[in-house]
């Protein structure tokens, strides 16, 4: 245990853990976004589906608390590397160029934080209808509570719409660098594969952030409604 | 050709530094940058000044000895070569040029321009031997390495140690020495018996010399002199897990070997 404790203690290890929970975050991410994509099937496909996994509350609950787990230990990690390294160089330069480092890699903090407020804003809108206009509450014919009809009514409001598109653009902006930078992390590196590795994070960051974009801009833009 | 120099003064490590600014003129085409900061100080010693202190060894890209942040670049703006191998043709005439350390927490600053990179060497100490047989020479060809695992060994041990990978880090990381001087020992058969342990105990020494951690950024490649590739930043990685699950009792702590004669 304390051999365990003492791998991960150090810089390299911290990065591993902080690569791996940000990877079960990327997972999550995206089976959300395609989860989500049944909008586009109409309110029958998304309402029943949204039932289908309220209808499993232990699996529902373990995911809920998992991903918690997951995303505490991915911020601590992250705010705890990131004191480390502004220790590391106390006085910085009066000049400093980057060479190679893309804009993405040099806002991972910053493009953080905005997923986090985003995420934070997001429970608290959808999840748990705290904040934001207040949506109809309703059952649908089939007896299943309304999801599609929340979406329509939440994301045809314009201020809605820039808080959940600005949260996009920072999760794109950070998993643009981070899903081929925790590939590194972890050791992945081969002549024939660094193309299709250097490749993930953009790809990545365009696919989740399409996919989630396309849901909002669908229902702002009447397109589904 | 001339140019005005902004440079970082400081006279000892607990000293507050500032900038100050020299005029470089009759300065050749030909002269190493080097050279040309030579000419300065020719000056500032007539002159009864004190002049600027910068290191430097072999003035011919092996050492690893100089070490100048030119316009906010490790080395300065071309790649694949050290400070003493830049040339001021490389500069437009007349430009200004600014001179700082590298800076890190690791690396304090001696005095103006130098600094001290010892944190490099305890790394280095803390990695520890690699066994040696003694007894009759063993014959040259005995032992059999393939050409393609010789080459990848020598570009990473091609490595001089000028720590511009830290100055260049946003982190002040050391991840890039680190992980060439794991990699070369680890390719080679020669580096086999201690290979689980090395990599460990130099993590462990880097971690507590105040290096920061590796955002994979490659800024370290980009101004490596040897060109040293960050593929080996992923060799080390891997290296580490290695360890991490071979290794049947870690060390208690990886000290310096020489700890026992402190
Ligand atoms: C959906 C949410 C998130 C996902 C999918 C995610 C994913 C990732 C991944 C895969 C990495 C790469 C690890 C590596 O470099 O090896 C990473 C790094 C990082 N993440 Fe996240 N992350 C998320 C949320 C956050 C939040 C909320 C914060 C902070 C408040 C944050 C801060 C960071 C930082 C600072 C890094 C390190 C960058 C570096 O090493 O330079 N992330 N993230
Ligand atoms: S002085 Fe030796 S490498 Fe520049």
């Amino acid at each position: 245990m304390t051999r365990l404790l003492r791998h991960f203690q150090s810089s390299v290890g911290s990065k591993v853990l902080l690569a791996l929970s940000g990877l079960g975050l990327v997972g999550y991410v995206i089976f959300h976004m395609l989860g989500n994509l049944q909008v586009f099937e109409g309110s029958r496909a998304l309402n029943s589906y949204a039932a289908f996994l309220r209808d499993m509350p232990i699996v529902l609950w373990t995911a809920r608390i998992g991903l918690l787990g997951i995303a505490v230990i991915h911020v601590a990690l992250a705010i705890h590397l990131s004191l480390q390294n502004r220790r590391a160089r106390p006085r910085a330069y009066a000049i400093h160029r980057y060479r190679y480092a893309s804009i993405a890699s040099r806002t991972m903090a910053a493009s953080g934080l905005v997923v986090l407020l985003f995420i934070v804003f997001h429970l608290l809108h959808l999840t748990a209808g705290i904040v934001g206009p207040s949506p109809p509450d309703r059952i649908d014919a089939d007896g299943y509570r309304d999801v599609y009809g929340l979406l329509i009514h939440a994301f045809q409001n314009p201020v809605i719409v820039l808080i959940y598109v600005a949260g996009q653009v920072g999760l794109a902006f950070h998993l643009h660098h981070a899903v081929s930078s925790s590939l590194q992390t972890l050791g992945f590196e081969h002549a024939a594969l660094n193309g299709l590795l250097k490749a993930a994070g953009p790809s990545v960051a365009l696919l989740v952030v399409l996919g989630n974009v396309a849901i909002i801009l669908a229902v702002f833009l009447r397109i589904v409604r | 050709m001339r140019f005005t120099l902004n440079i970082w003064r400081q006279n000892g490590p607990t000293e507050s530094g500032r900038f100050v600014s020299y005029e470089a003129d009759d300065v050749s085409q030909g002269m190493s940058f080097l050279e040309m900061l030579d000419g300065v100080n020719q000056k500032l010693l007539v002159a009864g000044e004190e002049p600027v202190a910068f290191e430097y060894d072999c003035r011919e890209g092996i050492c690893g000895s100089c070490s100048l942040v030119i316009d906010g670049i490790p080395h300065g703006p071309d790649q694949g070569i050290t400070t003493c191998q830049l040339y001021m043709r490389r500069f437009p005439d007349g430009a200004n040029i600014t001179i700082e350390p590298w800076r890190a927490k690791a690396f304090p600053i001696v005095k103006d321009l130098v600094v001290d990179r010892s944190a490099l060497d305890r790394v280095m100490q803390a990695g520890g031997y690699v066994s040696v047989n003694t007894g009759g020479a063993v014959d040259g060809n005995a032992l059999l390495i393939g050409k393609d695992q010789a080459e990848t060994a020598m570009d990473a041990a091609s490595c001089i140690g000028c720590g511009a990978c830290v100055a260049a880090c946003k982190n002040a990381s050391a991840m890039l020495f680190v992980a060439a001087k794991v990699s070369h020992l680890a390719l080679l058969p020669q580096g086999k018996p201690e290979r689980t342990g090395r990599v460990t105990a130099m993590i462990e020494a880097m971690d507590r010399e105040g290096f920061g951690s590796c955002g994979n950024q490659y800024e370290c490649e980009a101004v490596c002199p040897k060109r040293i590739s960050v593929r080996f930043i992923a060799t080390l990685n891997r290296e580490y897990r290695r360890a991490g699950i071979v290794e049947s009792a870690l060390p208690n702590a990886s000290e310096s070997p020489h700890a026992e004669s402190v």
